[in-house]
């Protein structure tokens, strides 16, 4: 387990429970997805893994030790929070350079390498950056030294679609090569195109945890039949709002196709489109209600 | 020591002004020696004044050097400048950092919040050397020209070190109430309060009845009450200086390594 947390509260000052006894697991090797709504814990969370917060009770562990105290254990970690501010007065070099060096030093060429990838000038001065910028620099900061655990808090906010798209590439090439991902996100395209598994918390406390293709198969996802000659289908079972639009058969589909494969099968097919499926629906309505399986 | 080159790195521009500007002023000051000290009127002048104002204001018997240097140069917008970079500095090392939000990704980093805090205090105290430095070598390079080489390179020196000590007193101090609170505000407050405080104990309210024990407990008397000019350095008022830094800086960084970092 590379994330583990038993019964975890945090109270801020007097105030606000954030976390109400969050119990959370992490496999080594995975890619965690940790979704919420706004103020549900997320964030806190995720201060409390790297020893930025002291939780009010309850037990902690990530890569196997306590974070309290322990900075060689965040050796192996690499953090980035949405909101990446830096001292503008600094290169990107400058400043890579400095992180580098307070972990035992990184390679230039995987700098480079990543800055590429990016299309980044870490030349200039990240004060003159542009917000979406600035964030790559936090990208870079927090793959750079290939970590076995990667932390990161809402990392695309700012980057545009090319670049998300490229986030998920990094995503997946660090879990093809064993890195643990522990990742907070309301970008739900990001979340299903690298998660293996995804946990829900709302105000404070976990209420679901979900393998991605489990949630896959409870989603509705359109599917769309272009036929020769319109015919009459029976009742077919996961299906539904389906009507005709000439030779064009349009529905919902949820769960296992093979129902439907087999009822159009005796009919001349001319093409079939089936999208995939959103998750975000049923985000919505775990976030609203928090309950449903 | 890398937070602490970096913290230097980071700072250098503010380092060198900071160094360049207090020496310039120290260097102005002194040069104005010739005119001003040695001028019989201004003597007769100050002669009329009240005691209590004299001492108020720290006017001594003007015609001597080393009086002249202790009252004008190192008497009071030196060490006040110096206070206000020190308190500047203190304040920065955790509580600007941590109000501006990017104290969090140094600390995600493998370095622990005593070594981050101690380093960046190596940083200032290293400014603060530089600054008397320069100022020790530029007040000690115009002796000959503007006519004080009755004061001995060996007592400048003793004042820059007093001074230095008396600036890692507010920086300790600074750094102290931000580390403990994690509030920009309250640091400089602090750390302004603080001065004002001692500059008044030490100038002021001793004259009023009663007050005169005051004078004991102000970090101005500490610096300049035994006038190192005169009498070279205090070895108990450096004592006392890093004594209660020492403290600022136990307390300070104890706390910063217990509680939350905000945001
Ligand atoms: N420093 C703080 N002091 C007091 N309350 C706080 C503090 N930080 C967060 N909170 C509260 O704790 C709760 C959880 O906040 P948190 O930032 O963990 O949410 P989040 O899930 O990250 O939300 P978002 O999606 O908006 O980032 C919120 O109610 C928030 O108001
Ligand atoms: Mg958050």
């Amino acid at each position: 387990m590379v994330i583990q947390t038993e019964n975890l509260r945090k109270r801020y000052g007097r105030g606000t429970e954030a976390l109400k006894g969050l119990n959370l697991s992490v496999n080594e090797g995975e890619v965690f997805g940790f979704l919420g709504p706004n103020g549900a814990g997320k964030s806190t969370t995720i201060r409390i893994l790297l020893d930025l917060l002291r939780p009010t009770s309850g037990t902690v562990s990530v890569l196997g030790q306590s974070p309290h105290g322990n900075a060689a254990m965040r050796q192996h970690i690499g953090y980035l929070a949405g909101d990446f501010v830096v001292n503008g007065r600094q290169s990107g070099h400058e400043l890579l350079r400095y992180l580098g060096r307070l972990r035992g030093g990184v390679p230039q060429a995987r700098i480079d390498e990543l800055a590429a990838l990016l299309d980044l000038d870490l030349s200039k001065k990240i004060g003159s950056l542009s917000k979406g910028n600035k964030q790559k620099v936090g990208v870079v900061q927090a793959f750079m030294h290939r970590p076995k655990l990667l932390i990161l808090d809402e990392p695309t906010s700012g980057l545009d679609p090319f670049l998300q798209q490229q986030f998920v590439r990094l995503v997946r090439e660090a879990s093809a090569n064993g890195q643990t991902v522990f990742m907070s996100s309301h970008v739900m395209s990001e979340v299903q195109q690298t998660c293996d598994r995804v946990g829900i918390i709302r105000a404070g406390e976990l209420i679901a945890v979900e393998h991605i293709n489990d949630l896959r198969a409870k989603a509705f996802r359109k599917v769309e039949v272009r036929f020769q000659a319109a015919v009459d289908l029976p009742n077919i079972a996961g299906v539904r709002d389906e009507h005709w639009d000439g030779n064009v058969w349009r529905a919902q589909l949820t769960g296992d196709a093979d129902a439907l494969i087999k009822a159009i099968a005796p009919h001349h097919v001319v093409d079939i489109l089936s999208e995939e499926p959103e998750l975000e629906e049923l985000f919505f309505s775990y976030y609203q209600t928090g309950e449903e399986k | 020591m890398s937070v602490f080159l970096k913290s230097l790195r980071d700072n250098r521009r503010g380092y060198l002004g900071w160094s360049v500007a207090l020496t310039a002023v120290a260097a102005m000051y002194a040069s104005f020696w010739p005119t001003l000290g040695q001028n019989p009127e201004l003597t007769k002048a100050m002669d009329s004044y009240p005691q209590s104002l004299k001492e108020a204001l720290n006017l001594q018997d003007m015609s001597k050097p080393e009086n002249y240097l202790g009252t004008s140069v190192f008497g009071l917008l030196v060490p006040i400048l110096l206070a206000v970079f020190a308190i500047a500095a203190g304040t920065k090392a955790i509580a600007s950092d941590e109000e501006a939000g990017t104290l969090d990704l140094v600390l995600a980093h493998p370095v622990t919040r005593v070594k981050l805090a101690l380093q960046r205090l190596l940083a200032i105290a290293t400014a603060l050397t530089l600054i008397t430095g320069l100022m020790w070598l530029v007040v000690t390079a115009l002796r000959g020209p503007s006519e004080f080489t009755s004061v001995s390179p060996g007592r400048i020196l003793a004042v820059c070190v007093q001074l230095a000590f008396f600036g890692l007193f507010f920086a300790s101090l600074a750094y102290a109430v931000g580390a403990w609170t994690g509030r920009k505000g309250l640091a400089i407050g602090a750390g302004a309060a603080v001065a004002v405080l001692a500059y008044l104990s030490d100038s002021f309210l001793p004259q009023v009845d009663g007050l005169k024990w005051i004078e004991r407990f102000s970090p101005f008397e500490w610096y300049l009450g035994n006038e190192p000019l005169k009498n070279g350095i205090s070895g108990t008022s450096l004592l006392i200086f890093a004594g209660l830094s020492a403290v600022f800086i136990a307390l300070g960084t104890w706390r910063f390594n217990r509680r939350d970092v905000a945001v």
